[in-house]
């Protein structure tokens, strides 16, 4: 019994109940309604909050009979359907809205409404088409920006990263050293430290650079130092065997590096470079603190403006694509440049 | 010994006092050696001994700390700096490299390459010649190992015999005046040993001068003009096969090594 052990509780109920009764007689035989009347209470009770009761205040204006003037009741089950619709019983909504037709079939106020009720009650994935419909142009144009910085980044990462290697493994100590320091800098730090550092930071050396070209530096920096250790690492995998070999035909150190000891790497490093190339398809987001408006981006401001999550599920539905894509690509191309190891 | 040992003949090359360190180890100890051209020289001993050590060094893979080295009569590869031996550059060592052709116990073929792109390297990119001409010396060669039907597939799918002999073919490509032979057939099963020691017959017969690390006894005995015995970084002794192995030098060590191989 611990709903009614509070005595307040009771009292609450039974003042309720108690009303509910007195008011039942008036019902009943309140014969001629007074629309107006009706009208003010209805508004009245809406003014306090209470839509339903409103919608019940409403239902007492009559359905005309054939001759009477409709107007008050038309105008009843026009307040009606709008009052269910905010209350979100569609079902009801609409048979007020037909209520009206069916004595006005012309009455565009009822039509409008009508086919608001029905747009509103479409199945879940139509309104998710008619999403995707309005948010793709802006997307794509974002998801375009982001496949660029990609691809860019691509091109640029494995030249600076082999040379960084190349440098790791000289013999030469000031370049060994030089490309171990940017090693250790710029995997050492956040990304968006690099990033902010280049955009935000350079301007006060005098150096002022576009977003895209400041992305295009921070993710290519960043990448060819991530890319050089994972190439020292397949140069130095490779048999010692194969630089003596490449030497004792007469090859100089260049020579059997391009010739005989890089090419034997490809295969090697398709894995792990494709694995931070899929990193860097997802690392791109963080140019948009730079002011590029890429994928990311895109969605960030299309959700702000709509409070609509599809288009985040749009922006991630792309970059699925996206790595699906390149995860393709990269498993062709290892396949391919280790074709000389089947037998 | 066949006259290689007149005075009145230049050797191809020539070592003095050759010694390697790695670290405390003494690698090669103080080797001298001449090699006559056309001469057939072969190294034996135990494991360690430093008889790789020795022909790395003769083809400047090692970088020795004492010594010296003499191709064609002229003092080769070494300059002296602070009192210490170094490497010649590239642009000197490079060219002498490619004088001297070397097979590896390993074969270290190129695995990204063709049989024919293998044997076709040196000539194409070391000797800068054109393709076509570096192709023509590459079927040549390939046609002495009796390759020629491989010449387009990888050496991923080649037996160790085939291999060893792609390697061979690769050597020659370059017109080396000496050859190497560090344990040429070591790594390969008994039956494709026969395929490998063919074909250096059939070099050794052309007059290749060649010195040849092996510890196959029979092989050495047919091959060799003069066989080396070496132990602990130096030659102990040396002689024709006749009297090497008839009466070993009348050397214990040498005697108790021949036994446990034989
Ligand atoms: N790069 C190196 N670093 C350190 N020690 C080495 C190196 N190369 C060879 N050695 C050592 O030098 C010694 C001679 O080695 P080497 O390979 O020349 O012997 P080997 O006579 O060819 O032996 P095997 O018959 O086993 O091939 C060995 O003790 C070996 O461990
Ligand atoms: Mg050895």
């Amino acid at each position: 019994m611990t709903l009614f052990s509070k005595p307040s509780g009771r009292v609450v109920i039974a003042t309720l109940l108690f009303l509910w009764a007195l008011a039942l007689p008036f019902a009943a035989c309140a014969a001629p309604v007074d629309p107006d009347q009706v009208f003010k209470n209805a508004s009245d009770i809406m003014a306090q909050g209470d839509l339903s009761a409103a919608v019940a205040e409403l239902q007492k204006i009559p359905k005309p009979a054939k001759g009477e003037d409709g107007e008050a009741y038309a105008r009843s089950r026009m307040q009606i359907a709008r009052l269910e619709f905010s209350l979100g019983e569609m079902e009801k909504a609409s048979a007020a809205a037909k209520d009206v037709l069916a004595l006005y079939p012309d009455n565009s106020e009822a039509k409008n409404f009508a086919a608001s009720v029905a747009a509103a009650r479409q199945p879940g994935y139509v309104t998710f088409f008619k999403d995707c419909l309005r948010f793709l142009p802006s997307l794509l144009k974002g998801a375009v920006t982001t496949l660029l910085l990609v691809v860019g980044t691509m091109l640029i990462s494995p030249l600076g990263g082999l040379l960084i290697a190349l440098g790791r493994i000289s013999a030469f100590r000031p370049v060994s050293a030089l490309c171990w320091f940017v090693i250790w800098f710029f995997r050492g730090t956040p990304l968006l430290l690099q990033l902010f550092f280049i955009y935000y930071g350079l301007p006060s050396l005098g150096i002022t650079l576009p977003p895209a070209t400041a992305a295009i530096i921070g993710l290519g920096l960043n990448y060819s130092a991530y890319l050089g250790e994972i190439i020292r690492g397949g140069i130095q995998s490779i048999d010692h065997g194969q630089m003596e070999a490449a030497k004792a035909i007469g090859m100089t150190y260049r020579q059997a590096m391009r010739r005989v000891i890089i090419p034997q790497t490809y295969k090697r490093l398709m894995p792990p470079i494709g694995n931070e190339f899929i990193a860097l398809i997802k690392d791109t987001a963080l140019v948009s603190t730079i002011a590029m408006v890429e994928l990311m981006r895109s969605a960030d401001q299309l959700f702000n403006t709509y409070f609509n999550v599809t288009a985040l599920v749009l922006a991630a539905l792309v970059y699925l694509a996206f790595t699906t894509l390149f995860t393709f690509i990269f498993q062709r191309i290892e396949y391919r440049a280790g074709i000389y190891e089947h037998r | 010994m066949r006259g290689f040992m007149n005075t009145d003949r230049q050797p191809l090359i020539e070592l003095q006092g050759i010694v390697k360190r790695f670290k405390s180890l003494t690698a090669v100890n103080g080797v001298s050696l001449s090699v006559y051209p056309g001469e057939k020289l072969v190294i034996i001993g135990p494991s360690g001994s430093g008889k790789s050590t020795l022909l790395r060094s003769i083809n400047f893979l090692e970088e020795i700390d004492e010594g010296t080295v003499r191709f064609e009569g002229h003092e080769v590869g070494y300059h002296r700096r602070h009192g210490k031996l170094h490497l010649d550059k590239q642009s000197v060592i490079c060219p002498l490299r490619a004088e001297i052709g070397m097979v590896f116990q390993h074969f270290h073929l190129f695995p990204h390459m063709t049989v024919l792109g293998n044997v076709m390297e040196g000539p194409l990119t070391v000797q800068k010649k054109p393709a076509a001409e570096a192709r023509q010396i590459a079927l040549d060669m390939l046609a002495k190992v009796g390759l020629s039907d491989k010449q387009d597939v990888y050496p991923a799918t080649l037996s160790g015999g085939q291999k060893q002999r792609v390697a061979i073919a690769r050597a020659l490509a370059m017109r080396p005046k000496l050859m190497l032979f560090d344990e040429p057939t070591s790594a390969l099963d008994p039956e494709l040993v026969g395929e490998v020691f063919d074909t250096i017959h059939t070099l050794a017969d052309e007059g290749m001068t060649m010195i040849i690390v092996t510890h196959h006894m029979g092989f050495a005995r047919e091959l060799a003009d003069r066989v080396m015995f070496m132990e602990k970084g130096d030659f102990i002794a040396q002689g024709t096969p006749q009297e090497f192995f008839d009466n070993q030098g009348g050397n214990e060590r040498i005697k108790s090594f021949l036994s446990r191989l034989i």
